[in-house]
């Protein structure tokens, strides 16, 4: 039962995801906007659970996922876009002076090329990042600062070639791939997408779990724990860290398409500096070296914010997540899922030992004499 | 020229960091199935020396040649770590270093010598011969009970001979301790003594360590290194007897118990 607890608490929130869009034709749900904002949160999951590979097991804190997260997101657009303007030059290349189709949107202009490239690309991106990085050995503090600057420069990019990426504003005016999802009248497209993405979502998870029981799992949380002890038991450390970073990367952009295809519209904006440590803050929060952990953080994280930012506490939201993430780091560093799985058990054993400490007299000098030798050992 | 018998041949050794010499000229023959120990005071250049046998350090000159039984020499200086640990050379710090959150078989499973790429990690799992060897090895460093421990929650002892034996599992023909028997009481540190003794039929040791009586109980051979220079070379019982190994090293050892 302890064994398969994830796999389990996976199991009911995609039962409860799965009964969702039910409750919505039922009434039970009031607004369609609701379901949208949850098809969303289903994308952040998918995000997060490769900042979970990379950051959870692998020890390698990226602050720049979201980076990977608009590549998808753009690259879905710009399909998406193509559709609805029959595959013709868009109104703010117009403006930007350009007369035919860009090379590069005409990568997307069907859906086969669309979902090659929507990956590709930012795997591609990935490895040649990481694989500059990892192999001279950047790690840590450095390593962070380094993905936050790439990002921080991608946006730049992004911004300054508005023909192409319509800047600042993005790419809007979008419908999903199965059509409009705005409205009680287009319900049906709006289920397809949904049971569409919850499909992913499963696959994702499934996926990250196989890899993380294998000893490829194993090889992760000991390149985490001793990067150079890893070395040394043969491990070509910088292809593992390598390989998990464009795998993260991809999953990131998976999850940012079908973000863009609820959203229905991606700006710059999603490839902050904020919106990739706002990705971090759901693993720490659900609890990172754990899959269900991400997924958990993610939804809880997205699903307060949607409950609770609006009206009062607007203002002071970011107050909040900020200090939930600092408290988390301090005291709970295994976060939701770690409270859950040894804090409380924790705290139970420990009542209970006081209890049969106040009834028994005798057996605190045992647990003494064990503490004792315990300490010297490890002296 | 080496014979049959030279697993490691130290060549003219020597390493500068920018302007301390460190190591100064060191030339030694490793023995096939022996335990050799490295002693010297602190700074003496002996775990330099490892380091540069196991590729985490260059030499300034000098070169080291490994004899894997049966094959031609590899010249080791100059090669990446984990292609030196591919050849048989295997390498325990000086600290404890297990995988804290891994159990003691898993520890054991990363160490095998196969199924070190990406894709056979993913899709292979040991094979029945391997976990056979696991076992065998567990048995050896007496950690067979506590298979399915946490690495993390071994003492500190049990972690040394852990690591012992995930070098052993790598079925190297060379392995390299740095201090095995540091903060270990008498009777863990005698016992590490007898685990080394049984090992030391399938490969060759070298081992860096401070404990006479651990030195007296096991070594075959012993080299003294002082300042980054070899002070004296043979057998424990005249390494105990010269003069001049006691004044700069015994001597001082003596003075301090």
């Amino acid at each position: 039962m302890k064994k398969h607890g994830e796999n389990i608490s996976f199991a009911v929130i995609v039962i409860i995801l799965a009964l969702v869009p039910l409750l919505l034709q039922f009434g039970a749900i009031s607004g369609g906007s609701t379901v949208i904002f949850i098809g969303k949160c289903m994308a952040y999951a998918i995000v997060a659970i490769g900042i979970d590979l990379i950051w959870g097991y692998t020890g390698i804190l990226s602050l720049g996922h979201g980076l990977y997260f608009a590549l998808g997101a753009y690259g879905m657009a710009m399909y998406l876009k193509l559709v609805s303007t029959n595959g013709q030059i868009t109104d703010f290349m117009h403006i930007g002076g350009l007369k035919e189709l860009p090379f590069i949107w005409t990568l997307f202009d069907n859906l086969p090329m669309t979902l090659l490239f929507m990956i590709l690309i930012p795997a591609v991106v990935a490895f040649i990042i990481g694989y500059f990085i990892f192999k001279n050995r950047v790690k840590g503090v450095y390593f962070s600062i380094i993905s936050q600057a790439l990002t921080w420069a991608f946006y730049s990019v992004f911004i300054a070639l508005s023909p192409y990426t319509n800047g600042n504003v993005g790419i809007t005016e979008i419908k999903s791939l199965f059509g409009s999802v705005k409205g009680d009248a287009n319900r049906a497209n709006m289920f397809m997408l949904f049971y569409v993405s919850l499909i992913v979502l499963i696959l994702v998870y499934v996926v990250a779990k196989f890899l993380v029981s294998r000893k490829f799992g194993k090889i992760l949380v000991a390149i985490r724990d001793g990067e150079n002890r890893t070395y040394f038991s043969g491990y070509k450390v910088s292809m593992y860290k390598t390989f998990v970073y464009v795998l993260s990367a991809i999953i990131a952009a998976i999850a940012g398409a079908i973000f863009v295809n609820f959203n229905g519209s991606i700006t710059p904006s999603e490839m902050t500096i904020e919106a990739s440590i706002m990705m971090v803050i759901w693993v720490a929060v659900g609890g990172r070296g754990t899959i269900i952990g991400a997924v958990i953080g993610a939804f809880v994280i997205n699903l307060c914010e949607y409950n609770l930012s609006s009206g009062n506490l607007v203002e002071i939201w970011q107050y909040i997540i900020g200090s939930v993430f600092c408290l988390t780091i301090l005291f709970f560093k295994g976060g939701l899922v770690g409270l859950v799985r040894e804090q409380i058990p924790a705290l139970i054993a420990k009542f209970k030992s006081n209890n049969t400490k106040n009834k028994i007299t005798k057996k605190p000098t045992v647990t003494k004499l064990n503490t004792k030798k315990g300490g010297l050992n490890h002296g | 020229m080496a014979n049959a018998n030279t697993v490691l041949d130290i060549r003219q050794i020597s390493v500068c960091f920018d302007e301390f010499q460190a190591l100064t000229d060191i030339n030694t023959k490793i023995r096939r199935n022996t335990i050799h120990f490295f002693i010297g005071p602190n700074g003496a250049g002996k775990t330099t020396l490892l380091d540069i046998i196991c590729g985490k350090t260059k030499p300034t000159t000098g070169k080291v040649i490994f004899f894997p039984q049966g094959k031609n020499g590899i010249l080791l200086t100059g090669l990446k770590e984990y292609q030196i640990v591919r050849y048989g050379v295997g390498r325990k710090f000086q600290v404890p270093s297990v995988f804290v959150n891994l159990t003691v078989e898993e520890n054991m499973i990363l160490s095998l010598k196969s199924n070190k790429g990406i894709f056979s990690s993913i899709f292979n799992k040991p094979s029945t011969e391997e976990h056979h060897e696991i076992r065998r090895v567990l048995e050896k460093v007496d950690l067979i009970d506590k298979l399915n421990f946490r690495a993390g929650a071994l003492a500190h002892g049990e972690k040394q001979w852990l690591e012992i034996g995930m070098q052993l599992v790598q079925k190297p023909e060379l392995i390299m301790l740095d201090e095995p028997a540091a903060g270990m009481g008498k009777p863990e540190t005698f016992k590490t003594g007898e685990i080394l003794k049984e090992i030391k039929k399938e490969c060759t040791i070298i081992v860096i360590e401070h404990d006479m009586e651990f030195v007296k109980q096991v070594a075959d051979t012993v080299t003294v290194l002082h300042e980054g220079k070899m002070l004296k070379e043979g057998h424990i019982d005249d390494i105990l007897n010269d003069e001049v190994v006691q004044s700069v090293y015994l001597g001082r050892s003596k003075k301090n118990d």
